[in-house]
């Protein structure tokens, strides 16, 4: 392998690691809990920021890190997973602040609109505030983890890099797998599907839809901080509203609800066809990749919402006992019967 | 210089384009309950086809007429191919915004393709500046104000005087008993995706003869303050969408003039995420709920 490849390859498998957590984040919320999130971006984006000031140091003249050309609010520098909780609690809290305020007012449309509404005041500020984050161009230069200690060749940290993603991959895997196959997760699917039913059985469902969301938003957090410790830069233009909606076609493509089906769903979208599009001839304006990229993922929701609205790989149906009607009614019970009336 | 004239001045010009932007978007939800986010996409749609026309030669004034179809055309379609069809199935968990989102993504990208990121700008005469009650305003500023004030007036009268107006308020507050009545919500349900389309063509055109150059992104931007100006008044209320448009047009000039231009559109922003947490049934509920009492 050529180094231009092996960079290619681990950058890719890094992406496709960040954005499986990042998809099992947003899958918890909108896909088991039934919460439209249209401003999950931003919790990654929290996560993000957060590691970048947990590693890059004080702001100031002292810092040779962040000296002259970038400012921000505050810094330190913590030792290796540090930086990684940090981010996984700046996601979590920011999800609990907004979700607060959001979750127990507003549904449907009106909650969609807010949460749009909440990630460009998010970009908004975080543009135009230039001592906050650095504004536009955003925080670079951010120290990647152990790179001193281990002293590896820039392939070989590569590679190393992917290991570490690898392990928050499974540990994040792991821990929603717990929570979606637990009673927990059975109560969140009720919320989602019949909250008056949820509530009539004693569940708390405003505390159950908070759970979901702010786990969602640790494991945002989480891939963030994964994201920028690799690519070292982060700044508004990474963290437009329209990057929510990738991993928002990637559950639906996959199957919303379904843990692997959000695996099979980031494999398809942002790596299979996201990347396929760059292949593509170079006939039009300059950036037109990047256009026809949201346009492919545009395409695939409409398409799946249509043709087969549970995607891939449907969640399954968890049956607890053989059901009496299952004779007169076999749509009900087959994966694909899903279709809504 | 006292310059709070000059920005409400600024401010009028903004709230003509939000209310034909905004009164047209209330009016489709209103009647179809599909949040069309698209609107903005919709938008530039009319702003460029105007634009075509007017570098072919043709008067800016052809260019509206011409940008007011196209715009109502594409919602049209829209509706044909996407939304109606969405919407009859039904989607279950998922709201139509998904679709909304979706569909407006494709048109933004697409739009970007065909007519790159540079900025355009309207051939047309420039008339005198007029000075009064301490604004400046341009002939330009005058006609887009001028043309809000005929397409409110219109509006008013297609809702309260004529068949179609009242079978379109019907759909809106009940449709299956408007059905019951013998009103075609189908015909309905078409005629107001393309009056929102023309007025939402209308304001793109307006829109651009109003700023000194605009681009495929301008008319999105705008879209969260469209959006803002009708969910303040109460969305699905075309008048309150008028007063909307002013609170909103009044407002962003204060901060954009006396702040930061910067905040402009987040100043819009913080507006919308307050109504709909305090008061998403918007400004005019008390009043309407009365009214509909009486009547």
């Amino acid at each position: 392998m050529t180094n231009a490849q092996q960079f290619y390859v681990t950058l890719l498998l890094i992406y496709l690691g960040v954005d499986i957590i990042a998809a099992l984040g947003l899958n918890l919320q909108f896909g088991v809990a039934g919460i439209m999130n249209f401003a999950f971006i931003i919790f990654q984006s929290a996560g993000a920021y957060a590691y970048a000031l947990c590693t890059l140091g004080p702001p100031g003249p002292g810092n040779l890190l962040g000296a002259g050309f970038q400012t921000y609010f505050w810094g330190t520098s913590l030792p290796f997973p540090m930086p990684f909780l940090v981010a996984i609690a700046a996601g979590a809290l920011l999800s609990l602040v907004v979700g607060a305020v959001i979750l127990p007012r507003l549904r449907g449309d009106y909650q969609a609109m807010a949460f749009l509404v909440v990630s460009l005041i998010a970009t908004g500020v975080a543009t135009n505030q230039i001592g906050l984050l650095n504004g536009a161009n955003g925080l670079s230069l951010v120290p990647k983890p152990l790179n001193d200690q281990l002293q590896l060749s820039f392939f070989d940290y590569g590679w190393f890099y992917l290991g570490l993603t690898a392990v928050f991959c499974l540990i994040a895997w792991w821990f929603v797998h717990r929570i979606t196959s637990s009673p927990l997760g059975r109560a969140l699917r009720t919320v989602r599907e019949n909250e008056q039913a949820a509530s009539a059985l004693g569940k708390d469902v405003r505390r159950l839809r908070m759970l979901a969301f702010v786990i969602g938003g640790g494991l945002a957090g989480l891939s963030g901080a994964l994201l920028v410790g690799f690519i070292s830069a982060w700044a508004p233009g990474s963290w437009t509203y329209a990057e929510t909606f990738v991993y928002v076609t990637a559950v639906i493509v996959g199957g919303f609800g379904s843990n692997l089906g959000v695996i099979i769903g980031v494999l398809l979208v942002p790596i299979v066809f996201g990347e396929l599009t760059r292949f593509l001839p170079d006939v039009g304006q300059s950036g037109w990749i990047d256009a026809g990229q949201f346009i492919v993922y545009g395409v695939l929701t409409l398409a799946f919402l249509w043709f087969r609205p549970r995607g891939v790989f449907p969640e399954r149906r968890v049956l607890y006992a053989r059901p009496m009607i299952a004779k007169s009614t076999p749509a009900s019970a087959s994966p694909e019967g899903g279709a809504p009336p | 210089m006292n310059l709070l004239p000059l920005f409400i001045g600024f401010g009028l010009v903004t709230t003509a384009v939000l209310a034909i932007a905004s009164v047209g978007f209330t009016l489709q939800y209103a009647v179809t309950n599909v949040l069309n986010l698209a609107y903005g996409e919709v938008m530039t749609v009319g702003a460029l086809t105007a634009y075509v026309v007017n570098h072919r030669g043709g008067s800016i004034w052809i260019g509206l007429v011409a940008g007011a179809a196209a715009a109502a055309i594409v919602s049209l379609l829209l509706n044909r191919f996407i939304f109606g069809p969405f919407a009859r199935r039904g989607l279950k968990l998922f709201g139509m915004v998904v679709v909304a989102i979706a569909v407006s993504l494709i048109l933004a990208n697409a739009l970007l393709i065909i007519a790159g990121s540079s900025n355009f700008s309207y051939q047309f005469d420039a008339g005198p500046t007029f000075r009064g009650l301490g604004m400046i305003l341009s002939t330009e500023q005058l006609v887009v104000i001028g043309i809000a004030v005929v397409a409110m007036v219109a509006i008013r009268v297609l809702l309260t005087r004529t068949k179609l107006g009242r079978a379109m308020r019907a759909t809106a507050t009940d449709e299956s008993l408007a059905r019951a009545c013998g009103i075609s919500v189908r015909r309905v349900t078409d005629a107001a995706w393309l009056i929102s389309g023309a007025l939402c063509g209308i304001a793109g055109v307006v829109l651009g003869m109003s700023v000194t150059g605009w681009g495929v992104f301008t008319d999105q931007g705008l879209l969260i303050t469209i959006v803002a100006a009708a969910v303040v008044g109460g969305i699905g209320q075309p008048y309150g969408a008028m007063l909307g448009a002013l609170l909103l047009g009044i407002v962003t000039s204060m901060v954009a003039g006396y702040f930061d231009p910067a905040y402009r559109d987040v100043s819009a922003f913080v507006i919308l995420v307050l109504f709909l947490l305090f008061r998403p049934q918007g400004i005019l509920a008390d009043v309407v709920a009365q009214r509909e009492v009486v009547t």
